[in-house]
């Protein structure tokens, strides 16, 4: 007995120098390849459009809608393991759906297909932060936005900054980051809201969202892929955070054919993606994810981007 | 025995201390297409139906009929020389006063118009925000810095009358009305509330007294469409070399 105890003493205690080589040698080495996956389903500048486009001949012609898209996600919904639905604000305006309800079927579909969570956009002010405030009561997601000081306005208790999923044994953390307000929006209709640095509440709530042990950080945010000129966008916030893993986007209304990488601050590897505009895309991004001793994490880690072959 | 409690103590503290902890390795993305053939969800469907069909008997309405696809496209459109004549001859009866030169902000312009029927739905996908026509008097050199900040934008449209060139992201060689512009003059002009408050980046505008009468941007474009109907003819607008790009 004694002996045999002693013998798997001797072969855990060998095991765990081994461990301790792996990690000091190499820092990206798997605890035995523990993989768990995430699917990340997203929209951006959705703008109302809750039929598809109509059949005259334009372009974009039967494209769109919400009954596709909530048919969609379901079937995604049965055949992965987890979902978080996402959304990079601008919601509303756009159809006339808006100007006669003021977004009361948009928020409503959104939560029928199960958004778990949005951000605001520019548009999103477009009838004044009461209405928006009042067409939350038919959501069942919050919205998050970080940089957008909404004391004393009807917003004040109806966002948040943050919100942590527990996704199985991951813990995914998201917030938003909405963009600057003068000279876009209208003076009367963002009111009190005051427009905070979204590079540096970003990052703040970021680390935040690390020490609570988020294995994985997404920002929504609306401030517009990249610019010609030096205004602030997905590009630079990218550049210079710290702890985001990816950045959902929107405002520029662009299509990316696949999504793009920056290196962060710390050497990480941030990606952006964005899908157009008007529901016309639903964005996929399935995230592997394999486990390592928590010393041996590295903040400048790299993912592997692919794109999903059909089946 | 006693010689291995280290050990056992060791495998504790790795125990605790550095449990699993997940780290984001491959990615993989696909952009799903919403296509006209995917299948529907009822119950989205079933939302939707009461609303759709309280709107449509509004929106549905045929107001007119365009002889051509207008889109908006820089520096010049013929949907945005439509928009801009719309905006400055509908001012000019709604305020009965002459306006010399009407404006449209390019990122305002929604939608497009496509041959065929041309429906009170289409001029609200149009122009969805609810601005105002507005009316400003100002000095030709304030009406330059404003024309600069479209030449800058890439093209913004413009009335009939106003013709310009674009060259390094400045308005040049400005035409009002047929005459070049005087920066000592005074010109009347219509615009957009959201314009004329400093929206999109027109801080020149900003503190020059507005008149307006609570006419809906959208109401003079519907205005405008019936104008043509009434004299039974179609909405017909090309490019025109309002605007232009001046190369060297």
């Amino acid at each position: 007995m004694l002996l045999i105890n002693r013998r798997k003493f001797l072969r855990e205690g060998a095991m765990a120098g081994t461990a301790i080589a792996a990690a000091t040698v190499l820092p990206f080495e798997a605890t035995a390849a523990v993989t768990r996956q995430i699917t990340i389903l997203h929209t951006n500048d959705v703008h109302s459009r809750l039929d598809p486009f109509p059949m005259d001949g334009s372009r974009n012609q039967g494209l769109g809608g919400v009954a596709a898209r909530a048919a969609l996600i379901n079937e995604i919904r049965n055949e992965a393991d987890q979902v978080l639905l996402l959304d990079a604000g601008d919601i509303f305006q756009g159809t006339p759906y808006f100007n006669t309800y003021k977004g009361e079927p948009e928020i409503k579909a959104m939560t029928m297909m199960g958004y778990d969570a949005a951000t605001m956009g520019n548009h999103d002010f477009d009838s004044g932060l009461e209405n928006f405030a009042l067409q939350l009561q038919h959501a069942r997601f919050p919205i998050l936005v970080c940089n957008y000081d909404f004391t004393a306005t009807p917003m004040e208790s109806m966002f948040q900054p943050y919100k942590i999923f527990q996704k199985g044994e991951l813990k995914i953390g998201v917030l938003g980051v909405g963009i600057e307000l003068k000279g876009l929006v209208p003076d009367n209709l963002y009111g009190k809201t005051v427009y905070l640095n979204p590079i540096e509440k970003a990052n703040q709530t970021a680390e935040l969202l690390r020490k609570k042990g988020c294995d994985m950080v997404i920002c929504l945010s609306h401030l517009g892929d990249k610019y010609e000129d030096d205004t602030l966008s997905d590009e630079i916030l990218a550049k210079e955070s710290f702890d985001l893993d990816l950045i959902i986007g929107g405002h520029t209304h662009r299509f990316f054919t696949e999504p793009r990488k920056y290196r962060n601050r710390n050497g990480g590897e941030v990606v952006v993606n964005q899908v157009g505009w008007a529901g016309i895309q639903l964005g996929r991004l399935d995230y592997n994810f394999t486990g390592f001793r928590k010393k041996s994490l590295s903040n400048a880690h790299t993912v592997v981007i692919r794109k999903k072959t059909r089946e | 025995m006693r010689r291995n409690s280290p050990y056992t103590l060791l495998i504790i503290f790795f125990a605790v201390s550095c449990g699993t902890s997940y780290q984001a390795t491959t990615l993989t993305y696909e952009g799903y297409r919403i296509e006209k053939s995917a299948a529907a969800d009822s119950s989205l469907v079933k939302m939707l139906q009461p609303y759709a069909a309280t709107l449509n008997i509004t929106m549905n309405k045929v107001i007119g009929f365009s002889n051509s696809n207008l889109f908006a496209k820089q520096p010049e459109s013929g949907l945005g020389n439509f928009m801009a004549d719309a905006i400055k001859l509908m001012a000019e009866k709604k305020f009965g006063k002459k306006v010399d030169a009407g404006f449209v902000n390019q990122g305002g312009i929604r939608s497009y118009i496509s041959k065929g029927n041309i429906t009170v739905g289409k001029i609200f996908e149009l122009m969805p925000f609810d601005n105002l026509v507005v009316l400003q008097e100002l000095k030709g050199s304030i009406l330059q810095q404003f024309l600069d900040k479209t030449a800058a934008d890439g093209g913004w449209p413009v009335s009939v009358g106003v013709t310009m060139g674009i060259k390094n992201k400045k308005a040049i060689q400005v035409q009002i009305g047929g005459k070049a512009i005087d920066p000592e003059a005074t010109y009347i002009i219509a615009n957009s509330d959201y314009v004329a408050n400093g929206g999109s980046d027109c801080e020149m505008l900003r503190r020059i007294p507005k008149q307006d009468k609570g006419y809906l941007m959208r109401d003079a474009l519907i205005d405008y469409v019936t104008t043509f109907t009434k004299q039974g003819i179609p909405v017909d607008y090309t490019i025109e070399n309002r605007v232009v790009y001046v190369v060297d």
